[in-house]
């Protein structure tokens, strides 16, 4: 099996969630997946479409910024657009960790036989400025990094996409419970965009069943 | 949530209600100072860099109101509650 990772990394949002991308690229590779890691100035159009027409990758994990009709890549390059080469999702599973791209992108690639998870709205996360040279230890960070990630471990270990959707909202729903009962204001903060991205998670495909 | 979507899709004017300002500002203002929010492209806002947007009323400013609100009535019809206590 081969997956494809995108990973710009060309402001503080999209270096943040490139390093977190890096977690899912080693456990993908423990697992024995052939990875093609398009990072920094190769996650562009050209190597993109490249890639995915030459070696046919199976899972497709798209990391970078997003709106209705499209996802970026480095330096916010479009790599996939609606009306424009959606095409290029046909028969994949994608997971899109990008802004509202599951609005009208998502439903359009899943007309492809395909089948995309990703957000209908803003995904937000809260950082902290102390942090920004090292991502992955920043504890603000986190729970909505792993909640993220968790579709991707989910899709690593062979369970179907609405299922690692579901996975995923259950740990959303997890580092929820334990934010809002703390009683300082950034956890309460927390709770309330980590509720945000829960509810804008959507898991399109396999008949037009939105999880 | 179709209703919903349709009550605060009404982006341009949800900080025009005063008391809505307020209440963004309010909840954002107690937020520690190194505390970053990233919105996806428009970038990653500190606390002080929110109240501006929120003041100016920009896209930014929109965005974080209409959280706000949809997070508020959330309770009203316990969604938000539901998740909490499952």
């Amino acid at each position: 099996m081969k997956l494809l990772v995108t990973r710009p990394e060309h402001d503080p949002t999209t270096r943040y969630i490139s390093c977190w991308a890096g977690v899912i690229i080693n456990l993908a590779k423990c697992k024995g997946f052939r990875v093609l890691d398009l990072h920094r100035g190769k996650a562009n159009r050209k190597e993109f479409e490249g890639r995915m027409k030459k070696l046919h990758p199976e899972l497709i994990f798209l990391n970078g910024h997003g709106n209705d009709k499209s996802i970026a890549g480095h330096d916010n390059e479009t790599l996939v657009g609606l009306e424009d080469n959606h095409q290029v999702l046909s028969g994949k599973v994608t997971y899109a960790l990008a802004c509202s791209a599951g609005k009208l992108l998502g439903p359009a690639i899943v007309k492809e036989e395909a089948i995309f998870i990703g957000y209908s709205d803003k995904f937000i996360f809260m950082h902290d400025f102390k942090y920004m040279s090292k991502p992955l230890q920043d504890p603000k960070a986190k729970p909505f990094m792993e909640a993220s990630n968790q579709v991707m471990i989910s899709l690593l270990k062979g369970h179907e996409p609405q299922e690692a959707s579901r996975r995923s909202k259950e740990k959303f729903k997890e580092h929820y419970k334990l934010l809002s009962s703390e009683a300082d204001s950034d956890s309460s903060q927390m709770a309330q965009f980590l509720w945000w991205n829960m509810r804008h998670q959507v898991c399109l495909g396999n008949d037009g069943k939105n999880n | 949530m179709a209703k919903t979507e349709t009550k605060y899709k009404n982006k341009s004017n949800i900080l025009s209600d005063e008391e809505v300002r307020n209440l963004v500002m309010a909840r954002l203002s107690v937020l520690s100072q190194d505390t970053m929010i990233s919105l996806g492209e428009e970038g990653s806002f500190t606390r002080d860099e929110m109240l501006e947007r929120i003041k100016e009323g920009d896209e930014v400013g929109e965005k974080l109101a209409e959280i706000q609100l949809e997070w508020l009535r959330s309770f009203k019809n316990n969604s938000s509650y539901e998740i909490a206590c499952d």
